[in-house]
């Protein structure tokens, strides 16, 4: 790839070539088709299936290099080079997956459209080696499948066989079965090839300076992780008709300790947080935060510098960011920024970014004896939109509080920093009279609105609550 | 392979389907290959109630690439034929609800589909709507159920408990989307080919709507990804867009709507407010019960009249009373249509009945496991409607099941020394030093337990009108095929309609298969609905398989699984079609509301467990003991996977469904709005059947899809309520809810004076 020669030329250019099942394929489309789009209209492999477009079914689930996504949430941009595995591609040799047969045998299946998504996201389990390897090693426990699938909807079953078919398989107790000779589904038949879908084009810069100057160019909106980018589109957002893909710029990748902080790469996903050890030593409160942000598929794609660029009084990481003093590395034409978090999110889902800005990465100082605490409160218990999100920080110093920060999403405009109830803890012991004083004060202290998810009355109360559970936690009364 | 009688039925045979789904290869509606097919798209009202004056078209858009029809393009009668035929197909003049079909479009791609919805304009003039269940005046359908001397009753009463609840509307989400093709044939007919439940109910609505005959109308079922009720009307409207779509562009036209679409566009479960007052005497008997019932059916019929009839004739619950008035309306209000879901106005009113008679167990002092034995139905006894109950009745083998495998004495034991508990800890002199709510656990547990009963079958003389038609054919070429309109949408009809003949012929399941879901192949046998396909159809498809059997062992005086292929081979084809008669006993006078209501009853209960977080009231229900009667039970795994999957919609709607509507239109409009349990919300639900056999079709069974959806909601509300103490009389107990009564109930406590000696 040469270095562009205008800021408005294509560096990644159609069409894009990729396995899927382990065939070679190629897709002579805009940048910014959904995976799920060329594999149903342009390939004919319709085993993915839509049934929202938002990444909240997992009805097309696949597997993107092992990992599960929504396919939904994909553009094919990303897709380049890469080995993409679908529902066809399950049954070899003649033989149905072991998880597939397991889910015939315990009644797993029964109107179907949410099975395909549901064994990709099982097989993606099973493959991970945290289910356990037939026959000897343990077998997974329920609520670790229950996890797995957490980012896949069944309206018909209930859940427990397919929960089954999955343990089933993991524990090796399964039958064979033989795969019927008409499942071999050839990537060709497709009726809707190459339909004006009104996609967007997408450019994939390879440096940061390429980056920069696209950015400047205007008129792109930038991409990592697609799982809010993408599902603007599905909800008719008016944004931008091009895509700056961020997937190749190495710069925004990684976890490090630098200089008493750590440093995490703009793109760094929330399946990252989770299992790094270096978050496990420094800021386990991220992998704890990331644990409950949508469900594997999004965990897999979604980015913690995405979910700053969205600046959704939602987002689930901006309050913690907020709690441990995150700074934001920005980055453009003129050079770089550091921003502290808290002066970042001015409005409601606006940034302190400017519109030719990247987010490079997040830095986190390092305070020893420091202990955070973290609640979300969603509506359900897997691939909830938070009601409230509250974090609370602090240094214990001779039984007492010290450098506070209380920080909450979903309770106003943007994520806030708590100030008047930072103040009612900093410097006090937490007692119940303490506790009570700051649940007061945090009630009366936020803005929160009646929306589609609850009402003001339930956050104010809530947030106060669980302010108060948090403080008794820790002081053990 | 002979197959001994006895061997068939009664045994897991495996879904026919399963295959097909694991793989990939089932196709549904969008995966169908159909060359050429061009985009539909609809053009909405944004308005709950308005005048149309004009539908603009943006001139600076090339109207020459696309196609456009409005209501002056229908060439039949502009409606979508169901019960009262008052809903168009797409608006002439008046909007009545928000979302409403004004439009419609197709273009051969797309992205130039969408930019032509978005070039039309419509020009309205706003009219007042009627938004409030309470203040609507017009109904589309009014019920009174009569029976004894309701003053007399409450005379003799000894208190009267009264009660409000309310539930709201709930959104089906089947995963697949509506979704239909429409193409034309060389001959002037359609063919529709869709997701859908109902075939001969689309048929009927597009020979309407495109002035067609019968016979030049065709409707297939595609593959279908969940139904519910919500696939049984609705594809109509969408099989007659489609296909005006197809007769203006000329060639075959795909409608597939977004999940958005689907959601602020199809209809819902009504909503509903039930007020009960009940006078009972001082030994437990209930001597009275008032019960009015209203449900919002929103603008138009659609199927709102026989909602309301079940919900009417369910609303007692299944408890003896010798005095019984029930008046019961669904009335006209400018919001979306509400229309069939699983149980079909029996679930909201069965959440009434049993939380009310939880309340009233509450002010006798007496368990209401206890109250519920004393005054379920058993045989004799005599409903609302005057019917005896002849046979099968289970209510109280369903309870006592129940209640012994949750071992739901010890567990309610648990429960209220816990709450004990933790009442004692908010009277400790240092409670409110420790901080503002009752007690120090995070986490309150509770366990409830609900009955119900399902008519099995349509109401009252439904199925003598309706004369289904069902049959089987021994082809030439020796395969034994039964043809019914019965779809497959995931409940398992494909699998178990076949093994109720293969029962009958004394032929291994697999021998029998379903035609192809095609109404030029099948025969009506009337809709999939109703909890009716296996206890009607299947009675259709044994009577049928029976003579099937008779005439060729006659014929080969050899068995039938011995000799059907060679009485194929030799004879040609034999097929039977059978018409349903009604069954014996069974009357039904419409114009009083009285006899017989259903043919026959099935009967469930269910235990629910919950932790309610006490800082948040967030419910988790951790674990559901299901105890359904269907009569025999045909497949076991399918029929438990039926109990599991309505139960955990059942758990849906009483916990987390919540849908808001605002000025008519629902606001939870996605999937990350309108949220349905994930298997890290679901319960561990452990079905447990319970056989009652129907004695008037070959195969004794009942139905059973709907039955568990009945009985969920009570169970969690009354956990709810044993782990915290109070009531929630409005669906679903959102955490809002939950909290709110939390807080009642805490600052009731604080008010209440320390007791200094406990500590």
């Amino acid at each position: 790839m040469t270095a562009p020669t205008s800021a408005s030329q294509k560096l990644v250019t159609a069409p894009f070539r990729f396995t899927v099942n382990g065939q070679p394929v190629e897709a002579a489309v805009p940048g910014g088709r959904r995976l799920l789009d060329v594999l149903r209209l342009d390939l004919g492999l319709t085993g993915s299936k839509e049934g929202c477009g938002e990444g909240e079914c997992g009805a097309c689930s696949v597997l993107l290099d092992g990992e599960v996504v929504d396919s939904c949430l994909v553009p094919v941009c990303q897709v380049e080079g890469r080995e993409v595995r679908t529902v066809e591609g399950l049954a070899t040799g003649g033989r149905l997956d072991p998880l597939q047969a397991a889910i015939v045998e315990a009644g797993g299946v029964q109107c179907g459209i949410c099975t395909p998504g549901m064994l990709m996201a099982g097989r993606a389990f099973l493959d991970s080696g945290n289910a356990g390897a037939a026959p000897t090693s343990a077998a997974p426990t329920d609520a670790a499948i229950r996890e797995a699938i957490a980012g896949n909807l069944c309206r018909c079953t209930g859940y427990g066989r397919i929960v089954e078919a999955i343990r089933l398989a993991a524990e090796g107790r399964v039958s064979t079965m033989s795969a019927p000779d008409a499942m071999a589904v050839p990537l060709a038949g497709a009726d809707r090839r190459l339909l004006d879908l009104g996609d967007p084009e997408a450019e994939t810069p390879r440096t940061l300076a390429e980056a920069y100057a696209l950015l400047a160019d205007g008129g792109r909106r930038p991409l990592a992780g697609g799982t809010d980018a993408l599902v603007e589109r599905t909800a008719g957002v008016p944004g931008a008709d091009r895509y700056l893909d961020l997937a190749a710029l190495d710069a925004l990748l990684g976890i490090r300790v630098l200089d008493g902080a750590l440093i995490l790469g703009a793109a760094t996903t929330y399946a990252e947080l989770r299992r790094d050890p270096l978050i496990a030593e420094h800021a386990s409160v991220l992998a704890e935060m990331s644990a409950e942000v949508g469900a594997a598929q999004i965990q897999n794609r979604g980015t913690l510098g995405g979910n700053i660029a969205t600046a959704s009084p939602a987002g689930d990481s901006l309050p913690v960011l907020l709690a441990l003093d995150a700074e934001i590395v920005v980055g453009g034409v003129r050079g770089e920024r550091t921003l502290p978090a808290a002066s970042f999110f001015p409005a409601y889902r606006r940034t302190a970014l400017a519109a030719d800005e990247l987010i490079l990465r997040i830095r986190i100082p390092l305070v020893p004896d420091r202990t955070v605490a973290f609640r979300k409160v969603g509506t359900r218990r897997a691939q909830a939109i938070s009601v409230v999100v509250l974090a609370v920080a602090w240094r214990w110093q001779n039984g007492l509080w010290r450098d506070v920060r209380v920080a909450l999403g979903s309770v106003a405009p943007t994520p806030i920093r708590a100030r008047a109830t930072e103040a009612a803890l900093e410097g006090m012991p937490p007692t119940a009279r303490v506790a009570a004083v700051a649940a007061a004060t945090l009630a009366a202290e936020i803005t929160p609105i009646d929306d589609v998810r609850s009402t003001a009355v339930y956050r104010r109360t809530v947030a106060g609550r669980i302010l108060h559970r948090i403080v008794r936690d820790a002081a053990g009364w | 392979m002979a197959h001994p009688s006895g061997t068939v039925i009664g045994r897991s045979v495996p879904r026919r389907d399963a295959p097909a789904k694991v793989t990939g290869a089932a196709r549904y509606t969008d995966d169908l290959v159909v060359e050429g097919a061009w985009f539909g798209l609809t053009v909405r009202s944004t308005e709950p109630h308005a005048r149309l004056l004009g539908i603009d078209r943006d001139p600076a858009f090339d109207w020459s690439r696309v196609v456009v029809v409005t209501a002056a393009d229908i060439p039949g009668e502009n409606v979508v034929h169901l019960i009262h035929d008052d809903q168009p197909a797409l608006v002439a003049d008046e909007i009545r609800h928000h979302a409403e079909a004004v439009a419609l479009v197709a273009a051969p791609d797309p992205a130039t589909a969408r930019a032509a919805r978005a070039a039309i304009h419509l020009r309205t003039e706003p009219l007042p709507p009627v938004l409030d269940l309470l203040a609507a005046e017009e109904a589309f359908a009014r019920y009174e159920i009569t029976k004894g001397d309701l003053e007399a009753g409450f005379a003799e009463a000894d208190r009267i408990v009264d009660g409000t609840y309310r539930v709201g509307p709930q959104e089906h989400i089947y995963i697949e989307p509506q979704a239909m093709i429409a193409a034309l044939e060389a001959d002037g007919g359609i063919t529709v080919t869709g997701s859908l439940q109902c075939p001969y109910y689309i048929h009927a609505a597009l020979a309407r709507a495109l002035a067609l005959p019968v016979d030049k109308v065709r409707v297939v079922q595609a593959e279908t990804g969940g139904g519910f009720g919500g696939k049984e009307e609705y594809p109509s409207m969408l099989a007659v867009h489609a296909a005006l779509l197809a007769r203006a562009a000329g060639r075959p036209v795909r409608m597939t709507y977004d999940r958005h679409e689907d959601i602020v566009a199809t209809t819902k479960r009504h909503p509903a407010v039930i007020h009960h007052r009940t006078g009972v005497a001082a030994d437990g008997r209930l001597v009275a019960q008032e019960i009015d019932v209203v449900m919002d059916a929103g603008a138009y019929a659609t199927l709102s009249p026989v909602v309301l009839s079940r919900g009417a004739l369910h609303a007692t619950g299944p408890y003896r009373c010798p005095n019984v008035r029930v008046r019961a309306r669904a009335v006209m209000t400018n919001t979306v249509p509400a229309g069939a879901f699983r149980g079909f106005g029996a679930p909201q009113t069965e959440f009434a009945a049993e939380i009310h008679l939880a309340r009233i167990a509450e002010a006798l002092e007496l368990p209401a496991a206890e109250l519920r034995r004393r005054l379920a139905y058993r045989e004799g006894d005599v409903t609302a409607t005057g019917q005896v109950l002849r046979h099968s009745v289970a209510a109280i083998d369903v309870l006592e099941r129940a209640e012994e495998v949750a071992d739901f004495a010890a567990e309610r034991a648990k429960t209220a020394h816990a709450r004990e508990e933790r009442y004692a800890d908010t009277r400790r002199a240092d409670a409110p030093a420790r901080g503002m709510h009752p007690g120090a656990e995070r986490i309150a547990s509770g366990v409830g337990l609900a009955l119900g009963w399902h008519g099995a079958g349509f109401t009252g003389s439904g199925e003598k009108t309706l004369g289904s038609v069902a049959g089987i054919e021994l082809t030439a070429d020796g395969r034994i095929v039964i043809l019914t309109a019965q779809t497959e949408i995931g409940q398992g009809a494909a699998t178990v309609l076949p093994q109720i003949a293969a029962e009958v012929l004394g032929v291994a399941a697999e021998a029998v298969e379903p035609a192809p879901l095609d109404t030029a192949l099948v025969p009506n046998s009337g809709p999939t609905v109703a909890s009716r396909t296996t206890m009607v159809v299947g009675g259709l498809v044994a009577e049928a398989a029976g003579k099937l059997r008779a005439e060729v062992e006659q014929r080969t005086q050899r068995p039938f699984a011995e000799s059907w292929r060679d009485d194929a081979a030799a004879h040609g084809p034999t097929r039977i079609d059978v018409r349903f008669e009604g069954y014996p006993g069974i009357e039904w006078d419409q114009e009083r509301y009285r006899g017989d209501a259903y043919p026959a009853y099935s009967w469930a209960a269910a235990v629910a467990w919950v932790d309610v977080d006490l800082d948040t009231g967030q419910v988790a229900v951790r674990r559901v003991v299901a105890v359904d009667e269907a009569g025999r039970v045909v497949n076991p795994m399918l029929a438990a996977g039926q109990v599991e999957g309505g139960t955990l919609q059942a758990v849906g709607y009483a916990t987390i469904e919540e849908m808001q509507v605002v000025d008519g239109r629902y606001r939870n409009d996605r999937l990350a709005t309108y949220l349905i349990p994930t298997a890290l919300d679901a319960p561990a639900i452990e079905a447990h059947l319970v056989e009652a056999p129907f004695p008037h079709n070959p195969h004794g069974a009942k139905g059973l899809g709907e039955l568990p959806m009945d009985v969920g909601a009570p169970a969690v509300i009354d956990a709810i309520h044993d782990a915290i103490g109070a009531w929630i009389t409005e669906l679903p107990a959102t955490p809002a809810r939950v909290l709110a009564a939390l807080q009642a109930l805490e600052e009731e406590r604080l008010r209440e004076p320390v007791n200094e000696g406990v500590s």
